[in-house]
């Protein structure tokens, strides 16, 4: 065979095989798996890092259940992902999209390819002095000024910012420090985790304790939050106010979470029980009243008996009031 | 006693890296002295705080604050040995250890200026990190206020008041959950720590004022060294991810995956990059960038992965090293980029580039391909937190970002790893790509159509096979064509012929085995990405289930006591057909220190893939079953482990080199 006619039938074939591959590829059914596409687009509250449907956690799989409803029942996936975003706090949108405060990182991107095609170019138009004569050794005046002038606006830069995080956060030594006393906005719940469980018989940590819950508490996520406030409300060492919040907030997750309202106000009773005037006790007790039972005029006593407290905070009384209207206005609670 | 012995070999290692700095300078400047003894003084320093650590963890030695904290007398082994590496400090040491062998490893050719300022530099670093085992991250502070387990103060006075504790909590669970977290971190250090070495060439070169090729040449086998094991690190990394983490994935685009694939992108792209300035004098000043950027980049991996300024599940600890490291980063860029632009009239020059359709023309294209890779990793993974520390506000950027943006890259990646080898320094003519290139094309189509006719239509998986196969045809093809025209002359057979064309090229050989490594990877990632199944069964003892071809009954919970933990887990029998093939046993680890279990998968390995179980959740009557398949998984790790032995074996070629005379490289300087 010539090697004109070699030439024309390895074209030939190769197009022939491209075409009819592509034409095998683009005609196969689309099957998206929607339910996972969107769990891998919102980050799980309570884990880090990690999107909901890699989570092997509760809250990560109770709101794919969530997305996997949403998705047979025909929903789009803008209006799951809004719906996600919107009911779980800490749920973030993995994907940033091309607007706002994300544009810059999709044009960065593109930009930098951009220029580095231009530099090559450039480069190829342009290079440098050939090799055989090159320069005199040696540094020139002018650069090593601008050099140091940069080096020491940087260093200065450097120690600012350094100073600033410094302040923010303070440090936490690993495994265990001074329990309860430090500030613990810079702990994951993890190490916060570890540290519980390695001095459980330290009275120091029902403090920690205490904030782990409360942190996985205002997540949503009930189920871990639960054992901590148990350990906290029957701990002998705990604080009154520490175990009124425990026993509270136990017993808004039993209504809220299960609901079981005699349960809930059995559990709130037992904080009233320490301090009969602590006002999230009573203002919890009469949301779940008003909430949770027919009993919506024990809920507007509850309220009436609050605001008699002379030492409400501004927000605080403002809540209740409004409160306090929607339930004598016979509305259920929001 | 230990804490004294440990911190007496940490201030040995910091006199030493003193004094090779001292004497490095005096010696580039043209002085006399000798970097042997202070190298050896780095060395035996950051062997006896090494030494110090490990007994102290043997013998339970709680009087430590790191071994109460990070240890318990229940740890096994080889446990309790890893966890030297295991938390911060502990891992510095080893950090310090590894930069003592390698700053050994160069003082021992004889000091010309040349190494002698690598040698300052490398001091310069290791003052650095000796000087953070001084300071704020002390491995060998002593327990001075015990509690029940545990260490709630220390001092890093040695003769200050211990107060040891009884027990510690032992290790984070993740990390004793699999051996493999024993061995990953020593293996990622040799290879970030070893890009050290090129670097403090560039930089010794820099500011000495020669930017030829020789410091490429010096740096060449450590460069390769640290290339290697920073892709078996890599590798192992994600191995653990996937026996360990449970949701039978290997790679989450986690800012720590991120951390160490970015220096490895820098590096794969400086080896390439490197070629061209020793082959033709070119791009001498991108190779410096390049370094630089290598380098700064594992200190920013090292800064995100042990500040804690992202939490995931490799910060397992933050403390007061955060300022330290991200101040030395900014130095290192600081400083290397302010002398680089002192001596900027030095490197500028370069020859022209005759065409693009040449070696160093596709090495162009690699080079801008992988720079993006690294810079688009970059952005991603320190967008988030840069704008949080700036504004407050909070985003996330994930997979989907990644995955968008790096598919396509990667794809591009293997395109032009198909032209790079066939194509001549200095250009081709259009005929000699055509031939070279037909063949594998048409047997990569041939290779995708009979996939897409047998296997799967999608479209990703195809891509992945044809442009892999394109990669291997390109290479093999090209081995085929040079023995054979040898074959022709010499009469002898293809095969022999074969053999003596790669002896004779054996470093650029190498490379093409790591290429065929690397489109292993990509069809192994594109099997295990696109086509795996899922589900979740709930089964009572006894029940079966059909999945993924196989039957799964669930025979009986189990529960067993191991020296650290209480397993809790399910027997699952696995059959195909008629046939038994194995029993799995998915699990939670219970250890001490944790409350909840640690599910543990159970794996069953097949030629077709994996099979990936784990327990989602176990009552008394039932339990709750996550089934997972992954299609030809084992593609991944096997084109990772070629990967990495393509730069082993190019590290053997060039030993074989070094046998023969050297004039030639000193008739450069």
């Amino acid at each position: 065979m010539s090697d004109r006619a070699r030439n024309i039938v390895s074209i030939t074939v190769i197009v022939v095989m491209a075409v009819v591959l592509f034409f095998l590829v683009s005609t196969r059914p689309a099957t998206v798996d929607r339910v996972a596409e969107i769990g891998s687009r919102i980050k799980c509250p309570v884990c880090q890092g990690e999107s909901i449907a890699n989570s092997p956690s509760q809250m990560a799989e109770d709101m794919m259940d969530l997305v996997a409803e949403r998705v047979s029942s025909g929903t789009s996936d803008e209006v799951i992902v809004d719906e996600l975003l919107g009911s779980y706090s800490g749920a973030v949108l993995l994907d940033p999209p091309a607007s706002g405060n994300t544009l810059a990182l999709w044009i960065a991107p593109v930009a930098a390819l951009v220029l580095g095609v231009i530099v090559i170019l450039w480069w190829r138009r342009h290079p440098g002095q050939d090799v055989e004569e090159p320069p005199p050794p040696g540094r020139s005046r002018a650069r090593l000024i601008i050099g140091g002038a940069v080096l020491v606006l940087v260093f200065a830069g450097i120690v600012v910012f350094a100073a600033n995080s410094l302040q923010d956060r303070p440090a936490v030594a690993a495994g265990a420090a001074d329990l309860g006393e430090e500030d613990l906005s810079d702990v994951s719940n993890e190490t916060m985790e570890a540290v519980i469980a390695a001095n459980e018989d330290d009275p120091q940590i029902v403090g920690m304790r205490l904030a782990l819950a409360e942190r996985y508490f205002e997540a949503g996520d009930y189920r871990s939050a639960f054992p901590h406030y148990l350990e906290v409300a029957e701990h002998p060492s705990a604080t009154d106010p520490e175990a009124i919040t425990a026993l509270v907030r136990l017993g808004w997750m039993a209504f809220d979470g299960n609901g079981e309202v005699e349960t809930a106000v059995r559990l709130i009773d037992q904080a009233l029980a320490i301090d009969p005037g602590s006002q999230l006790a009573l203002y919890v007790r009469a949301r779940v009243l008003w909430c949770g039972s027919a009993e919506t005029e024990q809920a507007i006593d509850a309220f009436e008996g609050l605001l008699a407290q002379p030492d409400l905070a501004p927000e605080t009384r403002s809540q209740i009031e409004s409160d306090l209207d929607a339930a004598r206005a016979g509305e259920s609670c929001p | 006693m230990l804490g004294l012995l440990g911190s007496a070999g940490v201030v040995a290692a910091l006199i030493g890296s003193v004094l090779l700095v001292i004497r490095g300078i005096g010696l580039a400047r043209g002085g006399e002295g000798d970097l042997r003894r202070p190298a050896k003084l780095v060395l035996a320093g950051a062997v006896v705080s090494m030494a110090a650590m490990q007994i102290a963890l043997l013998t339970d030695d709680f009087s430590l604050a790191y071994v109460a904290n990070h240890h318990a007398t229940t740890t096994p082994f080889p446990f309790d040995v890893a966890t030297a590496w295991a938390a911060l400090e502990g891992s510095i040491i080893l950090w310090g250890l590894v930069l003592a062998v390698f700053t050994w490893v160069v003082a021992r050719r004889p000091a010309d200026r040349l190494g002698a300022a690598a040698l300052a530099v490398m001091g310069g670093v290791g003052i650095f990190f000796f000087g953070l085992m001084l300071t704020v991250a002390n491995p060998f502070e002593v327990c001075v206020d015990a509690l029940t387990t545990g260490c709630a103060a220390s001092s890093p006075w040695p003769f200050a008041a211990v107060d040891t504790p009884v027990e510690g909590p032992g290790p984070n669970p993740l990390l004793q959950n699999h051996f493999l977290m024993a061995v990953h971190p020593p293996v990622l250090y040799i290879g970030y720590v070893g890009l050290t070495v090129p670097f403090a060439y560039a930089i010794g070169a820099l500011a000495l004022g020669v930017p030829g090729p020789e410091w490429l040449r010096r740096s060449h086998r450590a460069t390769l060294v640290a290339w290697s094991f920073l892709t078996l690190g890599i590798l192992l990394g994600g191995w653990w991810a996937y026996e360990v983490l449970s949701w039978g994935g290997y790679w989450a685009w986690d800012p720590v995956e991120n951390a160490s694939l970015m220096p490895w992108l820098a590096a794969t792209a400086f080896i390439h990059s490197g070629l061209v300035q020793q082959r033709r004098g070119m791009l001498q000043a991108w190779n410096f960038v390049l370094v630089i950027s290598a380098f700064a980049l594992t200190i920013l991996g090292t800064f995100l992965t042990r500040s804690g300024t992202i939490n995931s599940v490799h910060s397992f600890t933050q403390s007061a090293i955060g300022p330290a490291l991200l101040g030395f980063l900014v130095l290192v860029l600081a400083g290397s980029f302010t002398l680089f632009a002192m001596r900027s009239h030095l490197v500028a020059s370069s020859p022209r580039i005759e065409t693009f359709v040449s070696r160093e023309g596709t090495f162009l294209v690699n080079n801008l391909l992988l720079t993006i890779y690294a810079f688009i990793v970059l952005i991603g993974t320190t967008y988030p937190l840069l704008l949080e520390a700036f504004t407050g506000s909070q985003v996330g950027v994930g997979e989907p970002f990644f995955n968008r943006l790096a598919v396509p890259l990667s794809f591009m990646l293997l395109l032009t790893m198909g032209f790079g080898p066939v194509t001549p320094w200095r250009g081709a003519p259009a005929g000699l790509l055509w031939r070279r290139l037909r063949g594998p094309a048409i047997v990569a189509l041939a290779t995708g159509l009979v996939v897409a006719l047998t296997v799967t239509r999608v479209a990703w998986v195809i891509l992945a096979i044809v442009l892999g196969v394109w990669v291997a045809a390109a290479i093999v093809g090209l081995l085929i064509e040079l023995a054979g025209k040898r074959s022709a002359k010499s009469g002898s057979s293809v095969y022999t012929e074969a053999k003596t064309v790669i002896r004779n090229d054996q470093p650029f050989w190498a490379g093409q085995v790591s290429h065929i490594g690397v489109a292993l990877v990509a069809v192994g990632i594109a099997f295990a990405a696109n086509l795996p199944l899922h589900a979740e069964v709930e089964l009572a003892p006894g029940d079966s289930v059909e999945f993924a071809g196989y039957t799964l009954t669930y025979q009986a919970p189990f529960r067993r006591e191991e020296p650290n933990r209480l397993v809790q887990g399910v027997r699952v029998q696995v059959g195909q057909g008629d046939r038994v093939l194995t029993t799995l046993e998915p699990r939670a680890n219970f250890y001490d220190n944790e409350m909840g279990g640690i599910i543990t998968p159970a794996v069953m390995s097949r030629p077709g893939g994996d099979l990936y179980l784990t327990m989602r959740d176990l009552d008394s009557e039932t339990v709750l079953l996550g089934l997972d398949t992954s299609p030809m998984i084992w593609l991944l790790w096997l084109g990772g482990l070629v990967t990495a032995a393509g730069g082993f074996w190019s590290l053997a070629a060039r030993r074989r080199e070094r046998v023969l005379p050297e004039p030639r490289v000193m008739a450069d300087v």
